[in-house]
């Protein structure tokens, strides 16, 4: 679906802390990042055709990040996206299991920035 | 495990979910050509197969494809199990991919793939399960070591994901936990270099 080399990430993270330093990790490096605090901010940010890598946080007000994922599911809004959890949560076992082919990475907060960029470019490129 | 008679195979079936993508890139890198197939079933969505067939491929020596079906697993080759079907092998030889329901909602499953093997005269075998939600592969391992095989899971701490490997690892069939570079070095021993 992706015809270009995708250089973008989408944040999803009720955390404004978490959505600025992701800003001042991934723009540096020439990676635009659309930063969203809501599931359904993602949901209208995919529907206005965002395709790129989905940092997803699991624990937020209103629509959760399964849940989020679960609609991005039936509204088809998956392909050409790579999506993985951005959460503080530790083990997910057994929850939502049904989705898991969907979500390629469980990323857990704190994170070393040196990984989290090299392992979300490391997705990008899966897009190129 | 004693070496095979030549027209034996050794086949490594890896089951890997959320998590694996970049545990399999750090099991495969620098990896050597190995005298064994090497069969990968990994959960995840269709668009992304031939990515992570050529992401593997940048770093090892094996030849890496998505598997087909029909075709015969030969020696010095991954394959990549590709979303949306099942796979077997038939006779330990052929891969046969099957469009059946999912089993413990994903398809591919690792179980199926790894129940698929037969004990023969010399065929060896070794399944490896890593990071992911779930228990998918835990029959399979059980399998595995029922016909006589290598059976090897992710140790928990270096999991994004441990429900898999730990489900194995509750089988009591699991030789060893180990990292991804113990896995690594694991199955280069195993196999043998070509």
């Amino acid at each position: 679906m992706t015809e270009v080399p995708c250089q973008r990430i989408m944040v999803v993270d009720d955390d404004v802390f978490i959505l600025e330093v992701m800003k001042e990790l991934f723009e540096p490096e020439g990676i635009e990042v659309v930063a969203v605090e809501s599931g359904d901010a993602c949901i209208a940010e995919l529907k206005k055709g965002f395709r790129g890598v989905v940092l997803m946080d699991i624990m937020m007000p209103g629509k959760d990040g399964w849940e989020t994922i679960k609609e991005m599911i039936d509204l088809d809004l998956m392909e050409g996206n790579v999506v993985a959890m951005l959460t503080a949560k530790d083990i997910p076992d057994g929850e939502l299991e049904y989705i898991k082919e969907h979500v390629i990475d469980y990323i857990t907060k704190p994170f070393e920035a040196d990984e989290i960029v090299t392992v979300v470019k490391g997705y990008l490129d899966y897009l190129a | 495990m004693e070496n095979a008679a030549p027209s034996s195979r050794t086949i490594v079936v890896i089951g890997s979910s959320t998590g694996g993508p970049r545990t399999l890139e750090t099991i495969f890198s620098r990896f050597p050509r190995v005298d064994a197939a090497i069969v990968i079933v990994q959960h995840m969505p269709l668009y992304i197969n031939s990515s992570l067939c050529r992401h593997l491929a940048k770093t090892t020596r094996m030849d890496v494809r998505i598997a087909e079906d029909g075709e015969s697993v030969e020696h010095g080759t991954i394959y990549v199990a590709p979303s949306d079907v099942h796979l077997k092998l038939v006779g330990n030889r052929t891969i046969r991919l099957f469009d059946d329901e999912k089993v413990q909602f994903v398809r591919p499953s690792i179980d199926v793939a790894m129940t698929s093997l037969e004990k023969n005269g010399g065929d060896r075998f070794a399944g490896v399960i890593l990071s992911g939600m779930g228990s998918d592969g835990a029959q399979g391992i059980r399998h595995i070591k029922a016909i006589g095989g290598v059976t090897l899971a992710q140790t928990l701490r270096t999991c994004a994901i441990h429900a898999m490997p730990r489900a194995a690892f509750e089988t009591g069939k699991v030789d060893q936990m180990l990292p991804p570079e113990g896995i690594r070095e694991q199955i280069i021993r195993i196999a043998g270099t070509l």
